[in-house]
């Protein structure tokens, strides 16, 4: 079913230009400004992060490695996956020692961006529209888009942004209402509580080296 | 598959019945962020179960159904919706939800005449969009908590009150039940498993290639989605038992 469509990476159009535009009139009219609003910098900063995604997916001189090792960048720099690594261990993190996060850390990065490289064929042809922006806190926003798919319904996506040292940086992705990091948080919250930290780390080693 | 006819129905309404006394005497508590799962050990048995019978049939015969036009499998949907459509108008109603029950109201009977008993959805090209409640929803918007997490067989993760609600809607409140209406029943509860197994095809291969655990990602997505239902689209944000684990690293 998925095959069908890693052919239609060209043609992949963006219509959330307007939708920032206007955001930005309207968040600029009122007063809202003054205590930091940041809906409108978050607005622009998922929209720049679909701009990137989208002209790396188009690209017909990146090969599928060329590719991968772009998108991997661009989550890199956009993504605090050290913070996102630590809210999805939970009060796992707590108990954890230096080392052991030190580990934990660094193997969920690498199974986050092997779950995406697994993912890469299945995507291309995406079309994106910025639907609404909420402030949450003084830290986070979050940008609500829908992705439209090539002959599929299109899905609701959320981007939750956390502004920190001035800087924004995506710290949860929610598709359909099924956030990653509560399902993950889910899942190491399992292996944790079955087998303790040093066997979650044990079966994160284990999936890593399967079938990268 | 929502297929075996009236034995199903009275060992549910039984079941149902003897749970949900024992539930409301223990009303659970505001929504935790850990699951509420005391029967994990069963309901993994049953997940397993579940997953073998999807590799040697579910998912060969959805894969099959996939073959067929994208218009025939649209009219599959739209009839399979259409005959969801009364369920989805008496818990409008019981939900106080005025103007969607006139909505449902309005589809049912344009689906069912212009539609050609279901085959077409003119509603929503006329601005009626569609939507789904249950029971399960209703019990939800009246303030029950969602009670221990279930994962049934054939039918796949649901949560006491759910299943309760489930039982309700098919019983009491569905005209064209499944466990009421013979081959007709078996038919549109088979349909109703292909079709929407096949919808998540790519969700089912992902979480098997990817996730640490599948059976606590399907328990964490099904409550999640739940959640989006029963507030009908808005999201988790603002959410205390989500936005607490945005506050973890303070």
């Amino acid at each position: 079913m998925m095959g069908t469509r890693e052919q239609t990476k060209g043609a992949v159009t963006r219509r959330a230009l307007l939708g920032v535009g206007l955001l930005l009139a309207a968040t600029s009219s009122g007063a809202a400004r003054a205590d930091g609003d940041t809906r409108a910098p978050a607005a622009k900063f998922v929209d720049d992060l679909g701009r990137k995604v989208v002209a790396v997916l188009r690209d017909p001189g990146l090969d599928r490695a060329a590719r991968l090792r772009e998108l991997t960048r661009l989550i890199d720099e956009a993504t605090d996956l050290a913070l996102v690594a630590r809210l999805v261990l939970g009060r796992y993190w707590r108990e954890a020692s230096e080392a052991q996060r030190r580990e934990y850390t660094a193997l969920f990065r690498a199974l986050v961006l092997k779950t995406m490289a697994d993912r890469l064929d299945s995507y291309g042809g995406e079309t994106y529209e910025i639907t609404g922006v909420q402030r949450v806190d003084e830290r986070d926003t979050v940008v609500s888009t829908r992705i439209q798919r090539p002959g599929g319904q299109p899905i609701a996506v959320d981007w939750r942004v956390r502004a920190e040292g001035g800087r924004l940086l995506l710290i949860d992705i929610v598709a359909e209402g099924v956030s990653m990091v509560v399902t993950q948080r889910s899942e190491v919250a399992e292996i944790a509580g079955r087998s303790g930290i040093d066997g979650l780390l044990q079966e994160m080693r284990r999936r890593l080296e399967g079938t990268a | 598959m929502r297929a075996k006819r009236t034995n199903f129905g009275v060992t549910l309404v039984r079941l149902a019945a003897g749970i949900l006394a024992a539930w409301l005497l223990s009303m659970p508590a505001a929504r935790a962020v850990e699951p509420n799962d005391p029967l994990e050990p069963v309901n993994r048995v049953i997940y397993g179960l579940n997953e073998l019978v999807d590799v040697v049939l579910l998912g060969p015969v959805s894969e099959a159904y996939g073959e067929l036009p994208s218009p025939v499998r649209t009219g599959v949907r739209n009839v399979l919706d259409n005959l969801r459509a009364p369920v989805t108008f008496v818990n409008d109603l019981l939900q106080g939800e005025r103007e969607r029950a006139g909505t449902t109201f309005a589809r049912f009977f344009i689906n069912s005449t212009l539609g050609l008993f279901g085959l077409f959805d003119v509603a929503s090209e006329l601005g009626h969009p569609q939507h789904e409640e249950d029971f399960g929803q209703t019990l939800a918007v009246w303030g029950l908590g969602e009670g221990p997490f279930l994962m049934l067989p054939l039918l796949g993760p649901s949560t006491l009150r759910d299943a309760a609600g489930l039982a309700v809607d098919q019983l009491a409140f569905d005209p064209f039940a499944y466990t009421a209406s013979g081959d007709v029943g078996i038919a549109r509860g088979v349909g109703e498993a292909v079709d929407t197994r096949h919808r998540l095809d790519a969700v089912v291969r992902d979480v098997r290639r990817n996730s640490l655990d599948p059976y606590a990602t399907v328990r964490a997505a099904y409550l999640q989605r739940r959640g989006v239902e029963i507030r009908n689209g808005r999201s988790a944000t603002g959410e205390p038992g989500y936005e607490s684990i945005f506050r973890d690293d303070e």
